[in-house]
């Protein structure tokens, strides 16, 4: 006789602590002037990003579009600061078709944002001239583009390097018409030339799963960032998630089981990271389909030395996000970009996922809301997409959390496949204090990729790591933001890629400062540049 | 008797390959076709292995489903075609009489077994994503075009008619079999556990898996043996958490092997692993060695959907009498007894699947599978097992496909997901499956 028991019962996640304050959104897509839409069929079933970046110097994130089998679009932001948020499409010579995602990195270090283009076809690393033009510096830098089928990107500045370090993530071959199951290409790393102006000839990170995400982080704060992978299970074969060590000067090297690397084989589409615990290393949140996944370092010892050794507590957080909570639909659901911001300034980071059908797959849901994860004090999160007004049922891909008119309140851009992409301003009256900063050093690494910025309230220390690449194929380039909560002031110091820290400063809440090398905090006003 | 089976080549050269030979051998004649026929089912078979793969809802006892109605699809078509074939309708559960061709008309049996085998694979296959869609429309639409070079269109479009005819006979029947509708990845929506220490519990922290997979899947209409619980399996030791007792005597078993196996016992629970999702199932692996079988000794089109047809509805009984034995018992998984009573640390080497443990569903498969590709091919075949080489697994070799069962089924406790026991009744309970589908009558006596 069966003895397992079937009733009617809501899996409950833990019980839930104080609920966060909930941050309103109000849809400004048509207002604001955004009618960019990511178009194209199987070579696009992935893809669709955003760039978010300032290129004309005057502290306002513009923002690329990426549109698939159309033209990207490039929207030049016109907001004013605190006023309704506006956009004109201009022409930025950015306007290349395929382009699948993009990530703004100021690669020659001139102070003006370049951006890479992933595409399907040849890559393209578009220099800038300032004013937000730009042009193909593939021949100048000499940036072989390939001609795969690019969904991931990441880069860092190795030790010693006056020049970035680019990883390029590609898919399946896009030249098998009928069984691509298998064919995943090789990504690619692009280091520098020897003169330190330009590229060297790529190397091929074999094995390579058919990446839709990667990102260079410290994982385990030795100062040298490794590379993260995720990789899309749909078209390996023998694969896995992966973690490269990348040293100067010496070739690529996978972690691997002797090194603590466990095999996680999931649909990895997108990843986000933030230290969610203050401990120092960061957590990783990778999104997949029918679940999703909250790495969490099983141990670190007192010594430091950690393994690459995870647990995922994305079940016991509440941040599984495996099936739409609204809408109608319980089918399992379909996650891209995910990123983590404090959306309500209460100090803990949030969580934004992009929730979207590859393409009417019909035991998913078709109609799949994007997540708003609020983050509980006792680091358990609340599902605020709906309160909040994101919960679009449009088929999301790529975005960017990012604060468009330069309030301290971020706001949203999504982009959507086969779809106009979304804009929402955060319209929230009652959410906590903050502050934006800008690292800013002299010399090459501008913006300080793989510096860490420590924010203290009290007792707290936050840290934040300066990235460039995860997420779903977009990439942000701009103001980092932190969440105070009720705080007036915070302490701020930056520790900087080669391991100086900046003494601290203080900052009072509410304001922009930019971090530079050997100055205290600079205090910047919009509209003042 | 050296091995029959080789290496293949991959599935884009076997696409590349059949697309080859089909154009250049085209049938001149409508009454041939015969060998083409069973190109067209091999390579179906071949694609159906990755469409398992691929499609999201297709956990072994899905999958068993779609190979056996793919294989019966195969059967009915070729068997129209030759009074010296005998229909399976009547003999496997509620399948009624087939389609009967056009008296004195011809056929081409290669474009017959597409139309059939393409309608099917759609019908079971139609939710797969879109690379799969992409490589059905593709199988569909080359070969079709491939096969029909040459063959006078009145001949082709009756085969195709009749072809999908037979598709559409074998698709109305599989939907009456109650694991036609599978949701949520097959985790029942609301699921609430049972304080008993010897149940299963979920044994992971997917959100989906909270609950177990198909627990109705015992239910479903079975093909050759009378219903899911025909062969059923006596109960599991008691379950006990004394030491010394049989329970937990086979518990520490499989905390042992876990942790002194050995690198070759390690390769065997991988090569077995299967994992829904990152192989074509277990059912998928006998699937493939089969196909290896029938093609390394040149199988005619008979021998080959004769072969196709056993192996997937033996597997698919198989599935339903261990989910109905499973479902019965509701046993608990070692990881949990382990982790509670003995060693909150220790870990097995695979994935615990989630559901209920007693018996091993890839013992029981195994089991079933051996016993028929034994009735077929002897008891001394030997053959090179290639269905993970392209996951970078070593190909594995055995000298009877008994053997290769009795290591799929220990590779569960080499690889810590179950007991000595699910194992041991498993394959007895596939033996027992077997003798039911080995009692069909394929040829009509002479």
């Amino acid at each position: 006789m069966m003895r397992l028991t079937v009733v009617l019962a809501i899996l409950a996640f833990p019980a839930v602590a104080d609920e966060p304050a909930i941050p309103r959104f109000t849809e400004v897509t048509e207002s604001a002037g955004i009618d960019s839409v990511f178009s194209g069929e199987w070579e696009y079933m992935v893809g669709g990003g955003a760039a978010v970046f300032d290129c004309d110097a005057d502290g306002f994130p513009d923002m690329l579009l990426a549109g698939g089998t159309e033209p990207a679009r490039f929207y030049r932001n016109r907001s004013t600061p605190s006023g309704d948020l506006v956009f004109e499409s201009q022409q930025s010579g950015l306007e290349i078709d395929a382009v699948t995602g993009a990530y703004p990195i100021d690669i020659d270090s001139d102070g003006v944002m370049d951006i890479v283009l992933l595409r399907v076809g040849e890559n393209i690393a578009m220099r800038g001239l300032g004013n937000c033009h730009f042009e193909s510096a593939n021949a100048a830098w000499g940036f072989d583009g390939g001609d795969g089928w690019s969904t991931a990107f990441a880069a860092t500045w190795e030790a010693g390097s006056d020049w970035p370090t680019l990883a390029i993530g590609n898919y399946v071959d896009r030249n098998e018409p009928m069984m691509p199951w298998g064919s995943c290409t090789d990504n690619w790393l692009h280091r520098p030339g020897d003169a330190d102006d330009g590229f060297a000839a790529p190397i091929p990170l074999t094995p390579s799963y058919c990446a839709l995400s990667m990102l260079f982080t410290d994982w385990n704060r030795s100062g040298t960032p490794a590379l993260r992978v995720s990789n899309d299970r749909e078209y390996y074969k023998g694969g896995q998630e992966q973690l490269w060590r990348i040293e100067p000067g010496a070739a690529p090297e996978l972690f691997g089981p002797e090194d603590g690397w466990q095999r996680l084989r999931i649909w990895g589409m997108g990843i986000a990271n933030a230290d969610l615990d203050f401990d120092g290393y960061p957590e990783f949140f990778l999104t997949s389909m029918a679940d999703n996944k909250l790495q969490v370092l099983s141990a670190v010892p007192e010594d430091g030395d950690v393994l690459p050794v995870y647990s995922d507590v994305a079940y016991a957080r509440g941040v599984t996000a495996h099936r739409p909570y609204t809408g109608g639909e319980i089918k399992p659901s379909t996650a891209w970009h995910a990123q983590f911001e404090d959306i309500n300034n209460d100090g803990l980071a949030d969580l934004f996922v992009a929730k979207g059908n590859v393409w009417e797959m019909p035991d998913f849901a078709l109609l799949d809301p994007n997540n708003l994860l609020l983050q509980r004090a006792d680091g358990t999160f609340y599902e605020a997409g709906e309160e909040a007004g994101v919960a679009s049922m449009l088929t999301a891909r790529g975005g960017a959390v990012a604060d468009f008119n330069l309030d301290g309140l971020l706001d949203l851009v999504v982009v959507n496949r086969h779809d106009r992409a979304q804009l929402w301003q955060n319209t929230s009256t009652d959410l906590g204090n903050w502050i934006q900063v800008r690292a800013q050093q002299p010399g090459s690494n501008r913006d300080g990729v793989g510096a860490w910025i420590e924010l203290k309230i009290d007792d707290r220390v936050i840290q934040r790591e300066l990235t460039s690449g995860g997420g779903h194929v977009s990439g942000i380039n701009s103001w980092w933001h932190f969440g105070l909560g009720d705080a007036e002031t915070a302490q701020i110091r930056v520790l900087w890629p080669d391991g100086e820290h900046s003494d601290w400063s203080e900052v009072a809440a509410n304001g922009f400062y930019v971090l530079e090398r050997d100055e205290l905090a600079i205090a910047w006003v919009p509209g003042s540049s | 008797m050296g091995e029959r089976s080789r290496t293949r080549p991959g599935v884009r050269s076997w696409i590349v390959g059949i697309t080859l030979v089909l154009t250049l051998s085209a049938p001149a004649s409508a009454q041939l076709g015969h060998d083409d026929a069973r190109d067209v089912v091999i390579g179906w078979n071949r694609l159906i292995l990755e469409l398992v793969r691929h499609t999201p809802t297709y956990s072994p006892p899905v999958a068993s489903r779609a190979f056996a109605y793919l294989g019966v699809t195969a059967f009915e078509a070729a068997a129209s075609g030759d009074p010296s074939v005998r229909s399976l309708a009547g003999q496997l559960n509620e399948l009624g009489p087939l389609p009967q061709r056009e008296a004195g008309a011809d056929y081409d049996e290669a474009i017959l077994m597409h139309a059939a085998l393409g309608l099917g694979a759609n019908e079971f296959f139609g939710n797969t994503g879109p690379t799969g869609q992409r490589a059905m429309d593709f199988m569909v639409s080359r070969t079709a075009s491939d096969l029909a070079s040459g063959v006078p269109p009145d001949i082709v479009a009756r085969s195709e008619a009749f072809g999908a005819a037979v598709g559409a006979h074998i698709a109305e029947w599989a939907r009456t079999d109650g694991g036609a509708v599978v949701e949520n990845l097959g985790f029942p929506y609301d699921f609430e556990t049972v304080e008993d220490p010897a149940l299963w519990v979920p044994t992971n922290r997917i959100a989906v898996q909270q609950a177990p997979l198909l627990p109705g899947w015992g239910r479903n209409r079975t093909f050759a043996m009378p219903d899911g619980a025909t062969c059923s399996i006596p109960p599991p030791p008691e379950y006990s958490e004394a030491p010394g007792s049989a329970f937990y005597t086979e518990a520490m078993e499989v905390r042992d092997a876990v942790v002194n196996r050995t690198s070759e016992q390690e390769a065997i629970a991988r090569f077995w692993s299967d994992d829904p999702m990152l192989s074509p199932t277990p059912p998928g692996h006998w699937i493939s060695i089969a196909l290896d079988a029938l093609e390394g000794d040149e199988a005619d089109l008979y021998e080959t959907v004769d072969v196709l047809a056993r192996l997937g509805t033996v597997l698919a009984d198989s599935f339903i009498g261990c989910w109905d034995a499973k479902y019965r018992y509701n046993l608990v998984r070692p990881v949990t007894y382990i982790n509670r009573l003995v060693d909150p640390g220790w870990q097995p080497i695979l994935i615990t699947p989630p559901f209920p443990e007693y018996p091993s569903g890839h013992s029981t498969q195994s089991g079933a599978a051996a016993g028929v590709l034994e009735h077929h091919f002897g008891d001394n075949y030997t053959f090179a097992d290639a269905t993970h080489e392209a996951d970078g697994l070593a190909v594995r070799h055995y000298e009877s496909f008994w053997e290769a069962a009795e290591e799929a089924a220990i590779s569960r406790l080499y690889g810590g997901i179950h007991f000595r026991s699910a194992i041991e009744e498993g394959l007895a309970q596939g033996l027992c499956i077997a003798k039911y589908t080995n009692a069909l009558v394929t040829w009509v006596a002479p």
